[in-house]
């Protein structure tokens, strides 16, 4: 399946009091999930929006494929997750993180980076470049701007640009023509993050 | 409380959450909160926790996914507000 998924989560921008009570998490986690925090690798806060991040992920690359899914991130349900690098204990180290996600038959892989600043997911196929930035401004016109040209710049393609499927999800386009390269973009607050697929 | 009304109190729960101010006030069923008031999905749970203060509900996993147009967070808000006790 050629796809695409990413998100991002700007930390300064979510209410971490009200992501620590359950009324708030349990609207997305199920307690098969709950089960899969390690308080000693990552904090509830962190666990709740890495979460998150991978539900819209996962989401955003099974609806390319899949135009009628709706965003239901209860099911969306996340069965593995493992801290890559536990020996980090410096408050400012990034730590990354692998898992898996499950929406029914499908599984699929996902990588987190977590920083003080952000978390950041993709659904981490083969050939998958993605890439963070931060940008000046925190307005959804600004960001939508940041994230086209950051994603023109790293592809190196002249003549491309960005349109949006009707669908919603961004495609490449290049002498009238869409190109077979799958692109996700995120932005959140004063971040912009995409991925895409490289062709072959 | 008819759809009327519950649609002039989501106005107040969304508000925070979109720069469209102008879109806000013209809202109406078949408005999309991400595609058409630019509402970040970071925002969606915090909209479903503010809306079951403001009508006194409580909102569980398969109503929430419903609730990602206008009309569809009517229906719901509509079918909890009006569930017997």
């Amino acid at each position: 399946m050629i796809s695409a998924g990413n998100d991002i989560v700007a930390l300064n921008a979510i209410d971490k009091q009200r992501t620590d009570q359950p009324a708030f998490y349990s609207k997305f986690i199920t307690p098969t999930e709950l089960a899969l925090h390690n308080s000693d690798e990552i904090t509830l806060v962190n666990f709740v929006w890495l979460l998150w991040s991978a539900k819209e992920s996962a989401y955003k690359y099974l609806k390319r494929n899949n135009p009628e899914l709706i965003f239901a991130p209860a099911k969306l349900i996340v069965q593995k997750l493992n801290i890559l690098n536990p020996l980090k204990t410096d408050e400012n180290a990034h730590n990354s993180y692998r898992g898996k996600i499950r929406k029914g038959d499908t599984v699929l892989p996902f990588l987190s980076i977590v920083t003080k600043e952000f978390i950041a997911t993709v659904i981490d196929q083969v050939d998958v470049r993605w890439s963070v930035k931060q940008i000046d401004a925190s307005d959804y016109e600004s960001q939508s701007k940041a994230v086209r040209i950051f994603l023109l710049n790293d592809l190196k393609m002249p003549g491309a640009s960005v349109e949006k499927h009707p669908v919603g999800y961004p495609i490449l386009i290049k002498d009238s023509k869409e190109l077979d390269i799958a692109v996700s973009f995120a932005h959140h607050d004063r971040y912009v993050s995409y991925s895409f697929q490289i062709p072959k | 409380m008819d759809r009327k009304e519950i649609l002039t109190e989501l106005k107040k729960v969304l508000a925070p959450y979109t720069e469209s101010k102008e879109m806000l006030a013209g809202i109406n069923e078949d408005t999309d909160l991400i595609k058409d008031l630019k509402i970040n999905s970071a925002n969606l749970v915090d909209i479903i926790i503010d809306a079951e203060a403001q009508y006194n509900i409580e909102i569980d996993f398969d109503a929430a996914e419903k609730m990602y147009n206008v009309g569809n967070c009517i229906d719901v808000i509509s079918e909890k507000i009006n569930k017997p006790a």
